[in-house]
């Protein structure tokens, strides 16, 4: 589902992604794990076509880097949920409209779309909020709704860059459990984050980075 | 595929309600340039019937031979009718001829002379479509050159100052045309572009989510047609009035075309997609 082919990525800083060879399997949960500036976040754009490698392929789903169009980078996204660290929300729409516009992106009926976002504030338990704006709703529920977000389209990957860094250690936990329930129904979770603690006594996949190279899996 | 549409559109009206200032700019951007062009379009259009006018008062004289009879005169008048450059002739015969003298110097020549010394002549007016004064002039040296024309008066040199001024002002009016769309799409574009930077993040997160460059662009071009629309059709409102206002004020007659509210608000469509297209080409790649 997803490989790194010897990927090297440069930023103009002399940092970046060193000669990384790396798969995950469909159903998988796997862990970025390493310092800030180890190339987690790097990785991760990699996979959602931000970011193109220097050297080697990246492929996700059916999709390589080297191959594909700019015009075709929505049709991966959208098989693709990104969850960020800042959230990414729309600040003028409530926590409904939000977590509807990958629904409407992938044109999908407005009746078809209130049942899936139900479903999906359900699981994050957001159901109360679903009228409030992103500035009425604190870190964790903002959080929650860029989870939300992510999965409502039934994603065949969910990549979450640091989704727990600026919350407190219990909201931390709920989130990550929130992403092993979506895993458990069969979406394939990468989660970059540089809390050890948070991921201690999980029984997934880690994979540390450092400095740009994979030092252990 | 109709639920996207629909949300591309409603997206596209909340858009433009959501972002009044830019969009207030835009629809001033649109108002001025459609004021002055819609001043052009009406100035144009009234060049057409002075441009008209002028060419219903070309006229020239012929003076026939002494020896033309009234029988002969109106064979020739029968000939030149036939020529699609002239739309009519008038036959000016002796007596005719006569009271214009009378008329203008106040003295009776029959009476002065004991007879009647002015020759027939033939008022021609030419036709005022396909007018060529090329062709007139070549036309002219023809009737000239025939044994029964004693001579003819053609202000030529006064017709050719008018049609050279006429072709100026309609060259200048073109550039300026063409120079206030050109004016246009660079302000409507600088606009949108300016309103698409202030929705990096929003266009950022629909990129994140999935969405195509065109999902990304209807409701911008929405936006950029509701923009045009108001701004120019506030634009003939107040083109329209004006120029009622001059009319009446100064008791012309300046006439504003039937359907110029169509020809602004099309116009002004058509500069504003392209603009939309050409900013958005630009930001999105």
């Amino acid at each position: 589902m997803v490989e790194f082919k010897n990927i090297t990525y440069n930023y103009s800083s002399k940092s970046g992604i060193y000669d990384v060879d790396l798969s995950i399997k469909d159903d998988e949960f796997c862990f970025l794990v390493g310092p800030t500036g180890s190339g987690k976040s790097t990785l991760l754009k990699l996979l959602y076509f931000d970011l193109f490698p220097d050297k080697g392929d990246v492929r996700v789903l059916k999709y390589l880097s080297s191959k594909i169009k700019k015009k075709d980078i929505h049709r991966v996204r959208k098989k693709i949920g990104v969850i960020f660290q800042d959230y990414k929300l729309l600040k003028q729409r409530t926590v409904y409209e939000n977590i509807a516009l990958p629904l409407h992106i992938n044109g999908i009926g407005r009746k078809k779309i209130s049942n899936l976002v139900n479903e999906a504030l359900e699981l994050t338990e957001l159901s109360r909020y679903s009228k409030k704006f992103p500035n009425e709703l604190s870190g964790g529920e903002q959080q929650r709704v860029c989870i939300a977000r992510a999965i409502v389209k039934n994603p065949d990957i969910i990549l979450a860059d640091e989704p727990t860094g600026n919350l407190d250690p219990t909201t931390g936990h709920k989130i990550l459990r929130i992403l092993e329930q979506i895993n458990k129904e069969g979406t394939c979770v990468i989660m970059a984050t540089h809390n050890y603690k948070l991921i201690a006594e999980k029984p997934y996949r880690v994979i540390e980075l450092d400095q740009g190279r994979v030092v252990s899996e | 595929m109709i639920d996207k549409i629909a949300f591309l559109f409603a997206e596209g009206f909340k858009n433009f309600l959501r972002n009044k200032l830019t969009n207030f700019l835009c629809i001033i951007t649109i108002l001025i340039n459609f004021t002055i062009l819609g001043t052009f379009f009406v100035v144009g259009f009234n060049t057409d019937s002075l441009v008209d006018f002028f060419r219903s008062k070309y006229t020239f004289e012929i003076f026939l031979n002494e020896e033309v009879d009234l029988k002969q005169s109106n064979a020739i008048v029968a000939d030149l009718e036939a020529n699609s450059a002239i739309s009519s002739v008038m036959l000016i015969d002796k007596e005719k001829s006569a009271d214009i003298f009378l008329k203008e110097f106040g003295e009776n020549v029959v009476d002065m002379l004991g007879y009647n010394p002015l020759p027939i002549s033939l008022k021609i007016s030419l036709q005022k479509d396909n007018f060529d004064l090329k062709k007139i002039e070549s036309l002219i040296d023809e009737i000239e050159g025939y044994n029964f024309v004693d001579s003819v008066e053609y202000r030529g040199a006064y017709i050719d100052s008018i049609e050279s001024k006429i072709n100026l002002f309609i060259f200048f009016f073109l550039v300026l045309v063409i120079g206030i769309i050109f004016i246009s799409i660079q302000m409507i574009s600088n606009t949108v572009k300016l309103s698409m930077s202030n929705r990096s993040d929003f266009i950022e997160i629909l990129q994140y989510n999935g969405a195509s460059n065109m999902f990304i662009k209807i409701p911008f071009f929405i936006e950029s047609i509701l923009q045009s629309a108001i701004g120019a059709f506030i634009a003939f409102l107040l083109v329209n009035y004006s120029f009622i206002v001059i009319n009446s004020y100064f008791n012309l007659n300046i006439q504003v075309d039937d359907v110029l509210w169509a020809w602004m608000i099309g116009l002004s469509l058509i500069v504003g997609i392209y603009a939309s297209n050409r900013a958005m080409k630009r930001i999105l790649l």
